[in-house]
């Protein structure tokens, strides 16, 4: 028997009213969203509204105080699990900035990642063989230099090298909410296509993709079914592709005009 | 505190031999042991020895019965050269005999002139020169005396292996003449460590031109045992030196690294690692003296410190006026894995000349938030990640021990003394 699980169907991950602070400082003032398996989103928004930091809650870092609302993945309450939990329950994260860590070799983070991962899922543990098949053929789909697997995690990468190894670890983790944090910064415009092929080539009816980007450039490539602007760190305007190309045109001005207009005219009323 | 008094009839060494034992003494009863006042001790408190061995700390005393094992290190080919608590064992060693070597012991014992080998003769105005070293001419009973030819190149490294705990008083000369290549593995481990003694062990080196010599220090005393060492080594023009230490045994530890850079080209490397845990307290003074022109020395130290064990790094280098195009670097890199862990650490430069080339650099830190998470969010346990960025911390210092039989060894001995740090598989190679 064949299950089709339909686009939007099945909620993976539900967040509602998340405020969450960084050193006693409110960066999130109430997220609202909900994302279905299957589903691409982008958010888009200035500067410093909070569009790492709802990556980062959601991915588990320390350091962020969540003082209301919930996360949750799958049914489960993600914001009780761990970082690595997530990681084993599908969720990834590709940084905005991918940390250098010299002396610890990319290959076998990506071993002890890949077999933690396949443990909790009850599922065999890959031997060296398997994992160095896998591994090739992943770095095959983003075009990543086999000399970079041997290298420690991003050490001495160029920018747009790092952005590249996020997405293809990303490849070989196969998560089912990929979370990716400006990755088109950065790229050049060859390094995007083939970044955006690789991201495509992943896409599917299970796995779901959220985009952090400041370029329409991007959504040209990964078509979204939804976009949103995240700006002072609220949710103040989603819709579909669309939305991003009148972003581009406009700037976020109008967005935050709009939801200032809105705003008032709820306090009137009430 | 009581002086040294000599049993002649214990130690080996004609007439010659015994007037500079006899020099010693009197030296040692002029200096003493080193207290905190003394600047190069102020972080060392020897009172630790002292109260545990009492008032006749310095006299060789068996302390344990059981016959240790004696066992290879896994892949290591090499001539043997076994000291069993202090006493060398011609039974279990395997000689080269391609070069001149003999044990100490037998050397004074043939009494020959002993003064033509210098070897316990002492110079009170060397760099870190202390009551220890005195204590260490005047009781020397063992050591490995080893006079590698001009343009030898020693086929497999000399291993010394001293095992089992005592307090033993060793004293090691090892020369190479021009040309001349080898391996030198010191290799301290304990017996079953019932009891406490004290390892006083001076390593004298000399190297003539282009000679070139490897050496690893590891000391893996075991947890009750004091270890006080010196490696005093002169190099003659465009030779090269390398020291491997590693500190990972021992209740205190401490050693003085003397290089003196005496000719134009002569270069040194030295590369320390301490991991140590629980109370252990590690002590290194190293000194470089670059007392001709291009000369280079490399220094890198990395400590490892968790429980409450105490650190100590003092790496002084001293250019002197002539030294010009001296190329020089030093770096200390500190992981305190727990609040209660403690290093003083201290880099000195004392530079007589302009046209040098000089740096260094210290850090002391806890094991990086952002990397942590980073791993974490891959899938790596909490644990996992923490031994992994310990071990790449280490990693600098391990990559640089040429020889992969040695790494592997300490890979697996370092990371086995930390919490949850066992399963190494796959971080090897
Ligand atoms: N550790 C911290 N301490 C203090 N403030 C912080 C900390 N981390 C983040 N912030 C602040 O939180 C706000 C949101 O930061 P965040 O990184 O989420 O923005 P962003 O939307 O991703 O911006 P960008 O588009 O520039 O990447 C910023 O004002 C930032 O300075
Ligand atoms: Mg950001």
């Amino acid at each position: 028997m064949s299950f089709v699980v339909k686009k939007g169907f099945d909620d993976m991950l539900k967040i509602e009213n998340l405020h969450a602070s960084v050193a006693g400082k409110e960066i999130l003032k109430g997220i609202n969203l909900t994302i279905g398996a299957g589903e691409v989103h982008a958010i888009m928004g200035p500067n410093g509204s909070g569009k790492s930091t709802l990556s980062n809650v959601i991915a588990g870092r320390d350091g962020y105080e969540v003082t209301a609302g919930s996360v949750t993945y799958h049914g489960k309450d993600l914001l009780a699990m761990k970082p690595e939990e997530r990681a084993w329950e599908g969720v990834f994260l590709a940084f905005q900035y991918p940390v250098e860590i010299p002396g610890v070799n990319n290959t076998y983070m990506l071993k002890a990642g890949v077999n933690a991962k396949r443990k909790h899922q009850g599922e065999q543990e890959l031997d060296a063989m398997e994992f160095m098949q896998l591994i090739r053929k992943k770095a095959k789909l983003v075009e990543l230099d086999q000399s970079f697997l041997s290298r420690g995690v991003n050490e001495g990468f160029s920018g747009g090298e790092k952005k590249r190894n996020e997405i293809f670890q990303m490849a070989v983790l196969e998560p089912s909410l990929a979370l990716l944090d400006e990755t088109d910064s950065g790229l050049d415009i060859d390094a995007l296509r083939v970044v955006a092929q690789g991201v495509n080539a992943l896409r599917n009816a299970e796995r779901s993709i959220v985009m952090v980007t400041h370029y329409q450039r991007l959504l040209d490539y990964i078509e979204p079914d939804f976009v949103h602007v995240l700006a002072d760190g609220k949710i103040l305007k989603s819709g579909d592709k669309n939305l991003a190309l009148e972003l581009e045109e406009r700037g976020y001005d109008w967005v935050k005009d709009e939801a200032a207009i809105a705003a008032s005219d709820q306090g009137q009323a009430a | 505190m009581s002086g040294l008094t000599l049993d002649r009839t214990a130690l080996p060494g004609g007439t010659g031999v015994q007037a500079l034992r006899q020099q010693a003494v009197d030296i040692f009863s002029r200096t003493g042991l080193p207290g905190r006042r003394d600047e190069d001790w102020k972080y060392t408190d020897i009172s630790r020895i002292t109260a545990t061995l009492g008032e006749t700390w310095w006299q060789p005393a068996p302390t344990e019965t059981a016959e240790p094992e004696i066992s290879d290190i896994e892949g290591l080919d090499a001539y043997r050269i076994v000291f069993v608590r202090g006493a060398f064992q011609l039974e279990a060693s395997n000689l080269p005999d391609s070069i001149q070597l003999k044990p100490l012991s037998a050397l004074l014992a043939e009494d020959v002139d002993a003064t033509s080998h210098g070897l316990l003769k002492l110079d009170e105005s060397a760099p870190l020169f202390n009551g220890f070293l005195a204590a260490n001419s005047a009781l020397a009973s063992d050591g490995l005396c080893a006079c590698i030819g001009e343009n030898t190149k020693l086929d497999k490294p000399l291993y010394v292996l001293h095992i089992g705990n005592s307090t033993a008083h060793l004293l090691n000369g090892i020369m190479l003449g021009q040309g001349a290549e080898a391996t030198l593995i010191e290799h301290f481990v304990g017996g079953d460590g019932s009891a406490a003694g004290l390892s006083n062990i001076a390593t004298y080196i000399r190297l003539q031109d282009h000679a070139s010599l490897s050496h690893y220090r590891l000391q893996m005393e075991s947890a009750k045992q004091f270890h006080i060492g010196r490696v005093d080594v002169q190099q003659a023009r465009n030779s090269r030196y390398t020291l491997h230490a590693v500190e990972l045994g021992g209740s205190l530890s401490r050693a003085d690294i003397v290089v003196k850079l005496a000719e134009a080209g002569a270069s040194c490397e030295l590369n320390g690692l301490f991991v140590a845990a629980g109370r252990q307290h590690i002590d290194h003074h190293t000194r470089i003296d670059h007392a001709a022109p291009h000369c280079s020395s490399r220094e890198q130290y990395r400590t490892v410190l968790d429980g409450r064990a105490h650190g100590v790094f003092n790496g002084k280098i001293v250019v002197a006026e002539g030294a010009v195009k001296t190329d020089s670097a030093q770096s200390n890199g500190n992981l305190l894995l727990s609040k209660q862990a403690e290093i003083d650490t201290k880099p000195e430069l004392e530079i007589y000349n302009d046209d040098v080339k000089c740096a260094h650099g210290v850090t002391v830190g806890q094991l990086d938030e952002t990397q942590l998470f980073y791993l974490k969010s891959r899938g790596l346990s909490e644990t996992e990640a923490r031994q992994l960025l310990t071990f790449a911390f280490a990693d600098e210092i391990l990559v640089a021990m040429g020889h992969n039989a040695i790494r592997r060894f300490i890979e697996k001995a370092a990371f086995a003394k930390l919490p949850n740090m066992a399963d190494l598989d796959g971080l090897l190679g």
